[in-house]
């Protein structure tokens, strides 16, 4: 028993971290950090890390290959839409565009790396200065608003982008959003319980019917109370719904698809998996098509959050999703690392920023202490995986 | 001789390169590009880029491991020289003392968490890269009202930019053009010696033709610069730091048992490992190394602006990785060289260059910038591929 609650600690360190870090500004924030309010902010203030991030695991699963563009083609793409909706297009239309100059940009820089062997630091590199000055001859320089009013609402932008509350009409909890978490519960009990007895059945290895047990009444006590204190502010926020729907399809593709694996057979042994037949060159390809396709979302996020294109956003974006995959412990040299743990990390690097934001420590050292603490989560997860 | 002539065109890809822009370049300006104010703004401009991208190259080596804190960096130390300097009054001597044990002190940190902690290289200057920018930013504010830190004390000045023996602008500088001519004797002198002894001992060596032929458009570039810059007004003071450095790099690179080692272990590190290198060694090596060029670099900068302020350094890091995978070195390790970097750091300085003297748009400049990054390193291995 002593041995297996050990090799429970291990395998969960980054969110036994996460855990500390929340009861740490807790305390610090006299509670503030909790408040209802602050619980929908971090999701709606880190969208786009969600979103990149997403697609910075595939990139980086691949062989620590990582897109350094990201943060210019959110503004390049941001700057795009803005500037169609300012001329009059639809909201839906740009939203289309968007997406598709994303994926082009992805299907470009993939071809580079993937079939020209150009090293993904310099392609991506030299998209991150290309973009950042097309974002700027776009946008003429200037910022440009956005007035669509269903843009924002659906993306997450402005005061309305939240879930109309169809249920409750007006009470002071929003039912929608209540019922919504309490069905996530009972799908993830299901599922599991389901995949437990399935595993069970065909005579794999499966952890012990407590521990089961144990996991499945602390994720929902997490997402019941997540959703309670949303259902006490505004309800669900459009971008959550953005977040989730992105964050469980990756899930399942990386986990359950063919192609999937392929990603990590390729991180783990490029040669190997040439020679048993995987054209790795598509895998490259894929990767960087789609971290275009999720960048592009990531700029329709960001310009209805803003509410405006203006060409110095996305600075910084790139970091922000590295660092949140490898807080979440994917490994710089490809092959390991997976979406719920990414998930944990860009959440930990949310819930510190937030915190410090709270307590009104000065951004300087706020970024200190950011820099300490990247550092910090990794070497534990190292020290303590190698001590194994 | 026809092939020889093939695989010369094949190995200098980049130096064709560098030459066809900068051909382009003086011919858009008129001319411009070719005064002798332009070669010293050249090397004045591009100093930090020389040195820097040594230190980069020593890591990039050992497995395409790369610093990302160097630019932050470079601003925390600035600040650290203006405080010593400016506000304490320290005389410059000891403020290079201290600077660089602050270095040497960071270096060893960091060497060592890489090297011996086994934190990946990308974590742990990510996190020096957040850390600093606050770092430096919070000491400039703090004992500043305007951000920056000045006039930093002349004899600290004189040692890192200037020029020495200086003339007026388009007097001919004597000691200049001596240099230079002493320069071209002595790589005459050694490639002769290289070749003989090569010959000697019976390796593969150059037809004497071809060595010729070298030394002959080596030194022709060599007079040029000494002439232009001459003409300029003498040589720039960072030029004797810069080239001290490029050679030293070179030599250790090229001819010693340390520097190849540099090579082995990015080239196979288990191999190397089992046939007896300290590996670890080798990594903590190449970082500590990173941290003291960084030191070296930020006295340019600082005496160069002659002021520290919260941007210095933006970028560097940048800068530095460029001019390396553009020379050629592998993002994966164990191949690059010294002049490689100094012809990849040339072409991106000349690109920079010219564009300002073209008066474009700085935007278009990003555009243009990435446009050429990605061109001439996939025009490189493109060649290199069908060569095989």
């Amino acid at each position: 028993m002593n041995k297996t609650a050990i090799q429970f600690l291990k395998k969960n360190t980054m969110t036994l971290a996460l855990v500390i870090v929340i009861v740490f500004f807790a305390v610090g924030t006299g509670g503030k950090i909790l408040l209802p309010q602050n619980i929908n902010n971090l999701f709606s203030q880190n969208g786009y890390v969600f979103i990149l991030a997403t697609g910075m695991l595939l990139c980086i699963l691949t062989g620590g290959n990582i897109d350094l563009s990201v943060g210019s083609v959110v503004c390049f793409c941001g700057g795009i839409g803005a500037v169609m909706m300012d001329k009059g297009v639809s909201g839906v239309i740009a939203f289309i565009v968007m997406m598709l100059v994303g994926t082009g940009i992805g299907v470009f820089q993939g071809f580079w790396i993937a079939y020209m062997n150009v090293p993904p630091f310099i392609v991506t590199l030299a998209g991150m200065y290309a973009f950042r000055g097309l974002s700027n001859v776009v946008l003429n320089g200037f910022s440009i608003g956005v007035r669509d009013q269903a843009f924002l609402n659906v993306f997450g932008g402005g005061a309305d982008c939240y879930v109309p509350d169809f249920i409750g009409h007006g009470s002071s909890l929003n039912i929608t959003c209540m019922l919504a978490g309490i069905i996530a519960v009972a799908v993830l009990i299901v599922m599991n319980v389901r995949t437990w007895i399935s595993r069970k059945v065909k005579g794999y290895t499966s952890s012990t019917a407590v521990s089961e047990v144990v996991k499945l009444v602390i994720l929902s006590a997490v997402i019941l109370y997540v959703t309670w204190n949303l259902s006490r502010y505004k309800g669900i926020p459009t971008v959550l719904i953005w977040i989730l729907a992105t964050i469980l399809i990756y899930h399942y593709i990386t986990q359950k698809t063919a192609i999937g694996r392929y990603l990590y057979a390729v991180g783990g042994n490029r040669k190997a998996t040439e020679l048993s037949g995987v054209n790795t060159k598509n895998v490259f390809f894929i990767a960087y098509v789609n971290m275009g396709f999720l960048t592009g979302l990531a700029g329709v996020l960001t310009l209805a959050r803003a509410m405006q294109g203006n060409p110095t956003f996305g600075q910084g974006y790139e970091m922000d999703a590295i660092a949140a995959c490898f807080i979440g412990g994917a490994s710089a040299y490809g092959g390991i690392g997976t979406i719920p743990q990414m998930f944990i990390g860009a959440i930990l690097l949310g819930v510190i920023n937030q915190g410090m934001s709270i307590m009104g420590v000065s951004s300087n050292y706020q970024s200190v202490v950011k820099g300490i603490v990247l550092l910090i989560a990794v070497m534990f997860d190292v020290i303590s995986k190698k001590k194994e | 001789m026809k092939k020889d002539a093939k695989t010369v065109l094949k190995d200098n890809t980049m130096v064709i390169v560098l030459v066809l822009v900068y051909l382009f370049f003086t011919i858009a300006t008129k001319g411009s590009m070719f005064l002798p104010m332009q070669f010293n703004a050249l090397i004045t401009q591009n100093a930090y880029v020389f040195i820097l991208a040594c230190g980069m190259l020593m890591c990039i080596l050992t497995g395409g491991n790369i610093d990302l804190s160097c630019g932050s960096f470079v601003c925390t130390l600035g600040a650290i020289g203006g405080y010593l300097m400016v506000i304490k009054g320290w005389s410059a001597g000891l403020s290079i003392v201290a600077l660089l044990v602050i270095s040497i002190i960071y270096g060893c940190i960091l060497g060592y968490l890489i090297a011996y902690v086994d934190v990946p290289p990308w974590i742990a200057t990510l996190a020096g890269y957040l850390a600093f920018r606050g770092l430096g930013t919070q000491i400039l504010s703090s004992n500043s009202s305007t951000g920056s830190i000045a006039p930093f004390p002349e004899t600290f000045v004189d040692l890192f930019s200037g020029k020495i023996f200086s003339t007026k602008l388009g007097v001919f500088n004597i000691p200049c053009m001596a240099v230079g001519i002493i320069a071209v004797i002595l790589f005459a002198f050694f490639s002769f010696r290289d070749r003989a002894n090569r010959v000697k001992k019976g390796y593969d060596a150059d037809s004497i033709g071809f060595v010729t032929a070298k030394v002959v458009a080596i030194g022709a570039v060599i007079l040029l610069f000494a002439y232009k810059l001459a003409m300029a007004g003498g040589i720039p003071t960072v030029l004797i730091w810069a080239a001290v450095i490029v050679l030293l790099f070179d030599f250790i690179t090229s001819k010693t048992t340390i520097g190849r080692h540099f090579y082995v272990v990015g080239g196979n590190k288990e191999a190397a490992r089992l046939s007896g290198i300290n590996t670890r060694m080798v990594m903590f090596a190449a970082y500590l190394n990173m941290a003291v060029i960084t030191g070296i670099t930020t006295f340019t900068v600082m005496a160069r602006f002659q002021a520290a302020n919260s941007t210095a350094g933006t970028n560097y890091e940048m800068d530095a990785i460029s001019a390396c995978f553009v020379g050629g070195a592998s993002a994966y390790g164990g191949s690059g060289t010294v002049p490689g970097m100094l012809v990849g750091a040339l072409l991106i300085g000349v690109i920079n260059l010219g564009m300002s003297l073209m008066g474009i748009d700085a935007n278009l400049q990003k555009v243009v910038k990435g446009v050429v990054l990605l061109g001439a390193v996939a025009f490189d291995i493109i060649s290199k591929k069908n060569s095989k």
